[in-house]
């Protein structure tokens, strides 16, 4: 690493073509993230090929553009409909769209956007000063730490239950159960398909997801509207969060890029995991954490921040190591390969230019997406002003559309709609959807890497516990479990005498 | 009114599309052709597939636009292809797994239910340890799991995959016993490899590739009669005395009954994008062998792929959760 590869870099992408390339894929991105069930893997996997006839420098700007781009505007539909536009965004629906039915969507924009580019900027800085000790990190990772990552992760359910801790942690089993449909990771037998080879990999995360937060809402809302004319529009928010709002965001924000960049950097882990962590991260640690999924400045600003960060930890990996650390990172390594670059720890001594200029290219990525953002925040958030009932129908639209494209598959089209039924079943009952959607992520991760790991030690349990992450991993979940308990038993202890009086 | 006659417009719309889709105008091909991918965007099948469409366009005149179909080791797009009318507008990705999944038991289809179009490629197993390990042959791994039996851990792509059916075809072989380790895809089990979580893994030679070469990972042998083009250092199994190994491919497919007519198109614009200079640079950088199999020696060599695995699937996988 020199500063003439440094300076070769950054002439590589200020050239005036590669810069118009960026600004294309950035923008392509945008599109790409904002339609709920076009995610950003799909963007920069269409894409790939395409780049086949383009330079190296300007197809990695294109793809890097995409990757950038679509993650910040899957916040888009998260605050506006409730739908996460990719699955990164789905914590961001939790204090996005309660601040938009507020009347604060362009302030939730604004932080989605200001927090989106801190993540980014925060996780290209720790890829541009330690890219090795992360992707090492990464590495350690074999199936008995992603195990236990998933033990956290469902450790969270209560605290993403909003208050309703027992519906929550029976829709997190159901989102468990939901999850063992398809074939049984380790035999390959069928489980819960009833002969259907549409079935046989499983419930369609993103359609369940579109289901459950867009059209459940929409069921909802439709169900609650009374006859009449409906609510007058709200008025337009500002953007810019205040200064207060700054200061109180500032901590969140830093915890989610540091999450985000760790839990991204480790393979098979993407955003989606990584915002829900620091979210829950972010209302423990809060002054506020009762505001947290009622419209917590806060809380969004974790979220975005994290699932942004992620795609810096995941690069990270990837340039790193030559392994993948995230989905849309395994399709840019294919990339590469095409144009005959090989990710992995020789990127770095003998293409170091390289490795500059998709450090620049991201941190140009990243600058665009913001001003996009922020200029589009107004006219967007006055999407909100257009008639409910065309909204919702907009929405069933977008919803049907986006399952569809997901894999040209109708079922999962029925799934949407079945996840759409129960979305409506959960808020009729009060039951939170936050702990089904994380059983629904975790629970193949679990499944398969306990057993995996037993594999590993020959069916021996305590062998897992001798691995220093996955003490570290349990630990956490047993904390996060017992810290509300905790909570709740200082609470009473110290109120009592005041009770009595 | 306005909202009868925009239905009317609509209806009148959908008629006129549905009718163009069955009755083709004019000299084949007239209208774009659809070839439906079996994975998800991003994927060796995928990439071959849109880079071949792209250079197919300009002698078709037409445009072939590309779908991902994925699902069930691509059982689904395989019955949604052979299910379409023999138009010629809808062919098909059509990798080994058009011989695999009948056995496997994914979906009652295979290549005899379909027009075969050509074979372009061709990726063989190879068989992968930490360069930093203490195996350097072939046969150094063999004596170490002779001497251990049931111990060491080979990582592959998933039960049932291409590469799970070549490590078992190895300890079948070499009279070896190994305990195999599903992950979900290559990439991950190389990770897992890579991290020191296994001790081996079997997977293609362009998925290894990039990892030997960087030298965190050594290739022990090619399963194959022959050494691969793109490992011409690491030995093929027969020169140690060993006959294994089934390779993993890729071609193109489309619903029995193709008009003479339109199937000479289809494979004459294969056959020149296959020969660009482009598709071959891509196939010497993913680490795949371009080889191209005309429709008759295609259909021979699917169908014997087809008797080979479904007699050797159910023998292999016989053993249970393995």
């Amino acid at each position: 690493m020199t500063g003439s590869e440094i300076a070769a870099g950054l002439a590589a992408v200020l050239a005036w073509d590669v810069l118009l390339f960026l600004l294309a894929g950035t923008l392509l991105g945008a599109v790409f993230g904002a339609l709920p069930g076009l995610t950003a893997t799909m963007g920069v996997a269409i894409l790939t090929p395409l780049t086949f006839w383009v330079s190296t420098e300007q197809g990695l700007a294109m793809l890097i553009g995409i990757y950038c781009g679509a993650i910040p505007a899957g916040g888009i539909p998260a605050v506006l409909i409730n739908i996460p536009g990719t699955p990164a965004s789905i914590a961001a629906t939790w204090d996005g769209y309660a601040l938009a039915r507020r009347g604060r969507a362009g302030l939730a924009l604004g932080i989605n956007s200001l927090f989106a580019f801190l993540g980014q900027f925060a996780s290209i800085l720790f890829l541009a000063l330690a890219a090795f000790p992360i992707a090492s990190f990464g590495l350690r990772f074999g199936p008995a730490e992603y195990f236990a990552l998933a033990v956290f992760g469902i450790s969270l359910m209560a605290g993403v239950s909003g208050g309703r801790i027992i519906p929550g942690l029976l829709a997190g089993m159901l989102g468990l159960a939901l999850a063992t449909v398809g074939l049984d990771p380790m035999t390959a037998y069928p489980r819960f398909t009833f002969g259907s080879a549409e079935l046989l990999d499983g419930l369609a995360f993103v359609p369940a997801m579109i289901g459950l937060f867009g059209l459940g809402e929409v069921l909802a809302r439709m169900m609650e509207r009374t006859a009449g004319p409906g609510l007058a529009p709200p008025p337009l928010s500002r953007i810019w969060p205040g200064w207060s709002e700054l200061r109180r965001m500032a901590a969140p924000g830093l915890l989610g890029s540091a999450t985000g960049t760790l839990v991204g950097a480790i393979p098979a882990a993407g955003g989606d995991i990584a915002s829900v962590i620091a979210w829950e991260q972010a209302r423990r640690v809060s002054r506020r954490p009762e505001e947290f999924g009622e419209g917590s400045v806060e809380g969004l600003a974790a979220s975005a921040s994290a699932a942004n960060a992620a795609i810096g930890g995941a690069m990270t990996t990837m340039l790193t190591l030559g392994i993948p650390g995230d989905a849309p990172s395994a399709v840019l390594i294919g990339a590469l390969l095409i144009h005959g670059v090989q990710p992995g720890p020789l990127l770095f001594r003998d293409h170091g230019a390289l490795v500059y200029s998709i450090i620049f290219s991201m941190l140009l990525a990243a600058l665009l997406i913001l001003a996009l953002g922020l200029a589009g925040a107004r006219p967007l958030a006055r999407a909100l002003r257009i008639p409910e009932p065309w909204l919702w129908a907009g929405v069933i639209v977008l919803g049907v559309v986006g399952s569809y494209a997901l894999n040209n598959s109708l079922v999962d089209v029925w799934v949407m709609f079945g996840a759409g039924l129960l979305g409506l079943v959960c808020r009729r009952a009060r039951v939170p959807v936050g702990p089904l959607v994380l059983g629904l992520i975790l629970g193949p991760m679990m499944e398969a890497n306990l057993r995996r790991a037993l594999i590993l030690s020959r069916g021996d349990w305590s062998a897992l516990l001798a691995r220093p992450l996955v003490v570290a991993l349990l630990a956490a979940a047993v904390a996060s479990l017992a810290w509300p308990v905790w909570k709740a038993w200082r609470a009473r202890t110290h109120s009592e005498p005041s009770a009595r009086a | 009114m306005r909202r009868s006659a925009a239905l009317v417009l609509t209806l009148a719309a959908a008629l006129t599309h549905t009718s163009a889709c069955g009755r083709p105008t004019g000299p084949y091909p007239s209208r774009e052709i659809k070839l439906v991918i079996q994975s998800t965007p991003g994927g060796l099948s995928d990439t071959v597939s849109r880079v071949l469409a792209a250079l197919m366009e300009p002698e078709l005149g037409v445009p072939v636009v590309c779908e991902n179909r994925p699902g069930a080791a691509g059982a689904l797009a395989f019955s949604y292809v052979t299910r379409q009318a023999p138009t010629g507008y809808l062919i098909g990705h059509g990798p080994v797994e058009i011989a695999m999944v009948k056995a496997l038991g994914y979906a009652n289809v295979g290549p005899e239910d379909m027009d075969l179009l050509c074979l372009v490629t061709k990726t063989k197993p190879v068989l992968a340890v930490r360069a930093a390990g203490p195996w350097r042959r072939l046969e150094d791994f063999l004596q170490a799991a002779r001497a251990r039996p049931g111990y060491y851990i080979v990582a592959n792509s998933g039960t049932g995959s291409i590469w799970h059916i070549n490590a078992l075809l190895l300890e079948r072989e070499t009279g070896i016993r190994l305990v195999h380790c599903p992950f979900s895809g290559s990439s991950a089990a190389l990770t897992a490899l890579l991290g020191g979580h296994v001790d081996a893994a079997v997977a293609g030679t362009g998925e290894v590739g990039p990892h030997a070469k960087a030298g965190t990972l050594r290739a022990l042998a090619v399963f194959d009669e022959s050494r691969s083009p793109l490992f011409p250092d690491t030995p093929a199994v027969a020169e140690a005395g060993y006959r294994l190994g089934v390779s993993a491919w890729g071609g193109f497919y489309g619903p029995k009954g193709l008009a003479p007519e339109a199937r000479a198109k289809l494979v004459a614009a294969f056959r020149n994008a296959f020969a660009s200079p482009r598709f071959q640079a891509l196939c010497q950088e993913r680490g795949m062998e371009a080889i191209f199999l005309e429709p008759e020696p295609f259909r021979e060599f699917a169908l014997a792929q087809a008797a080979f695995f479904r007699k050797a699937i159910p023998e292999l996988l016989a053993g249970g959760a393995r």
